[in-house]
């Protein structure tokens, strides 16, 4: 087994009584793009403060390359960060930025200049390096702070959500530069983000922290396909989730019975499943289908339409049962006009016993 | 409808107007208007010690080819430079204890405490200082008991000096701290997370980043030092000739009104350059 290039074994930070991050235990591939993320004071911020020295542990190990680093200071640790406000130099150039960290590591000033040039003219910015930072656009910013840490050589780079400043149209800019960049080095990217799109298009490995602790760690399609907890589920949004009870019939086949009525499922063939178990089941938005009357398929369920939201060429629709549960139905633009749909009007939301997932509690 | 939405406009343009009236009015009556003033004067004849309104260049070419006041100019400029140096110097460590090293709730009561200093008037710590500087007074003796003889301090550069830091000092650790706290601890953090020590941060991210707010404090220092009066006159013993007592002397000798107008106005154009350069050096990039 080949060594993680970063470990968390046991990870716990506590302010007080307050617990921000705890027991967290997690390996980290060399070369690999880990998106971590989470509502608000999940601990995501902290973890990342923790791996950068900013923030002492309470207890358990951080190891790098094997190596125990808890105890070293900060500017020891060579794990440059992209900082959320981007923490540039307002008193030096841009040149001047990208050289600091190979000025404190005393790299010469001629192999200095000629470092950052490189970067500066990788990045787009080679006519740039004499201005001052107040000078330069949010997305020429942005690069300056990834060159002040790429420019080190480093074999992680920290970002802690390096694009929320900027406008929707440059994030997506970005997020296909810094993927390119990433693959380009090899190196490991551990990315905090609130923002799904950001850590579902760059990342191999997206982490989801909930209270402390992590929900689920996993590529983007297994998260996406198969989320491990309501929270997940609820956190990515877009799928609906029912409580649900599995009850067998009468031919020995089991079903889910909730409060909206009695589903079928194939996901309950799966061995580890007994009657009388508790679970959630997710379907997602575009598993979803609108009927027009009852008696068409299975699974239907009837609601009422209580809200509309249009995506492109996409509509969200959240309709709402008679025991209120919310349900999510992506549909075409086109769609919407053929089945006659308006806020209030009821209508049947079905989906194929082969859709939707089971997650057990 | 239309005539009550303008009505309401018109009130609320006068009402702004009201509130921004006092600025202009207080510029021009009490900076512009004496502006004038002493520039018209700088032009006017004195005959037999009585003001005469003129337009003669006759003061100017006198006060400017005249080696006492370029000495005194070039005297009075040492002074106030050494000053500023001196309570910038001084007033550092104190501004980054109160910025880095002390909890909220003592930062505020130290920097109340240096608002004491102004309860009382410039010119009572002045004579206060006299009494400690003067021969066989507290610092003399304080230095014997020590083992180190002095002469009396007054009237020596020391004494200078400490007058103009009495002066200064305070102010300048408040601007100091003041830009200090304002300071964005992140990029001290991004500074450690780039590999600098705490040895190097510093010099090589906390003063560049506080520059404006030091820069200016030294600012502030060589004005109030290069106008001062009182320390050159009572601590100096008037053995100093600076451009302020210049001016005192200009106009107790045959009511030199106009001539000490030149004085004053090659003071103001001296500073208005110098705050300008300040200001510029401070928000330049390295």
């Amino acid at each position: 087994m080949s060594q993680a290039h970063i470990s968390l074994k046991n990870l716990r930070k506590t302010y007080g009584a307050a617990v921000a991050v705890e027991n967290l235990d997690l390996d980290i591939e060399e070369g690999k793009f880990i998106a971590i993320m989470g509502p608000s004071g999940c601990g995501k911020s902290t973890m990342l403060r923790m791996l950068a020295g900013l923030e002492e542990s309470s207890s358990g190990d951080i190891l790098h390359q094997g190596r125990r680093i808890n105890d070293l200071p900060i500017w020891e640790r060579e794990m440059p960060m992209v900082w959320q406000s981007l923490a540039l130099f307002p008193f030096l150039t841009v040149r001047e930025n990208v050289e600091f960290g190979l000025r404190m590591n005393g790299v010469g000033a001629a192999e200095r200049k000629h470092r950052a040039q490189v970067w500066l003219k990788k990045l787009g910015l080679g006519e740039y390096a004499d201005r001052g930072i107040n000078q330069l656009s949010g997305g020429q910013r942005q690069r300056v702070a990834l060159a002040r840490c790429l420019v080190t050589e480093p074999s992680v780079l920290l970002l802690d959500e390096p694009l929320s400043a900027l406008d929707a149209h440059l994030s997506v800019q970005m997020q296909g530069e810094l993927k390119r960049l990433q693959r380009e080095l090899g190196i490991t990217f551990i990315y905090v983000t609130h923002s799904h799109s950001e850590a579902f298009s760059m990342a191999d490995t997206v982490v989801i922290m909930n209270k402390g602790r992590i929900e689920q760690a996993g590529s983007p399609e297994d998260i996406y396909l198969r989320p491990a907890t309501p929270f997940v589920a609820e956190f990515l949004g877009g799928s609906s989730i029912f409580d649900c009870t599995i009850r067998p019939r009468k031919n020995g086949e089991l079903v889910l019975e909730s409060a909206d009525g009695t589903f079928k499922t194939d996901a309950l063939k799966t061995a580890g499943l007994a009657p009388g178990q508790h679970v959630s089941l997710v379907v997602r938005a575009d598993q979803i289908s609108i009927t027009p009357a009852a008696g068409w398929a299975d699974n239907e369920v009837p609601c009422r339409v209580i809200g509309e939201e249009f995506v492109g060429a996409l509509v969200n629709l959240r309709l709402e049962t008679g025991a209120g549960t919310q349900i999510t139905v992506q549909l075409q633009q086109r769609d919407m006009q053929t089945l006659d749909i308006e806020v209030g009007v009821g209508v049947t939301a079905s989906w194929h016993p082969e859709d939707g997932h089971i997650i057990t509690e | 409808m239309t005539s009550l939405l303008q009505a309401r406009r018109l009130s609320k343009t006068a009402y702004s107007a009201l509130w921004s009236l006092p600025l202009p009015v207080w510029l021009a009556g009490f900076f512009l208007g004496p502006m004038v003033l002493l520039i018209w004067l700088s032009f006017w004849d004195v005959k037999n010690f009585l003001l005469t309104p003129d337009f003669q260049l006759e003061n100017w070419q006198k006060i400017l080819t005249a080696g006492y006041f370029w000495s005194a100019y070039a005297r009075t400029a040492v002074i106030a430079a050494s000053a500023s140096v001196l309570a910038t110097l001084a007033a550092l460590p104190c501004a980054l204890a109160i910025s880095f090293f002390l909890s909220p709730r003592a930062r505020m009561v130290l920097l109340g405490l240096f608002v004491v200093p102004f309860f009382t008037s410039y010119l009572v710590r002045i004579y206060s200082w006299q009494i400690y500087l003067t021969e066989n007074g507290i610092v003399m003796k304080l230095m014997a008991a020590i083992g180190i003889e002095t002469g009396s301090l007054l009237n020596t550069p020391l004494a200078l000096m400490v007058g103009l830091v009495t002066l200064t000092l305070p102010l300048v650790i408040v601007i100091q701290a003041i830009s200090l706290l304002s300071l964005d601890r992140t990029l001290i953090d991004a500074a450690y997370n780039l590999g600098c020590g705490p040895r190097r941060v510093l010099f090589a991210t906390v003063l560049p980043a506080a520059r404006p707010g030091i820069v200016l404090g030294a600012l502030f220092a060589f004005i109030f030092s290069f106008g001062d009066f009182v320390t050159a006159t009572y601590l100096g013993g008037g053995k100093f000739t600076t451009l302020s007592i210049l001016i005192a002397d200009t106009v107790k000798s045959g009511q030199q009104w106009p001539r000490a107008a030149v004085v004053a106005l090659m003071m103001i154009v001296t500073l208005l350059l110098t705050a300008l350069a300040s200001i510029t050096y401070a928000y330049r990039r390295s």
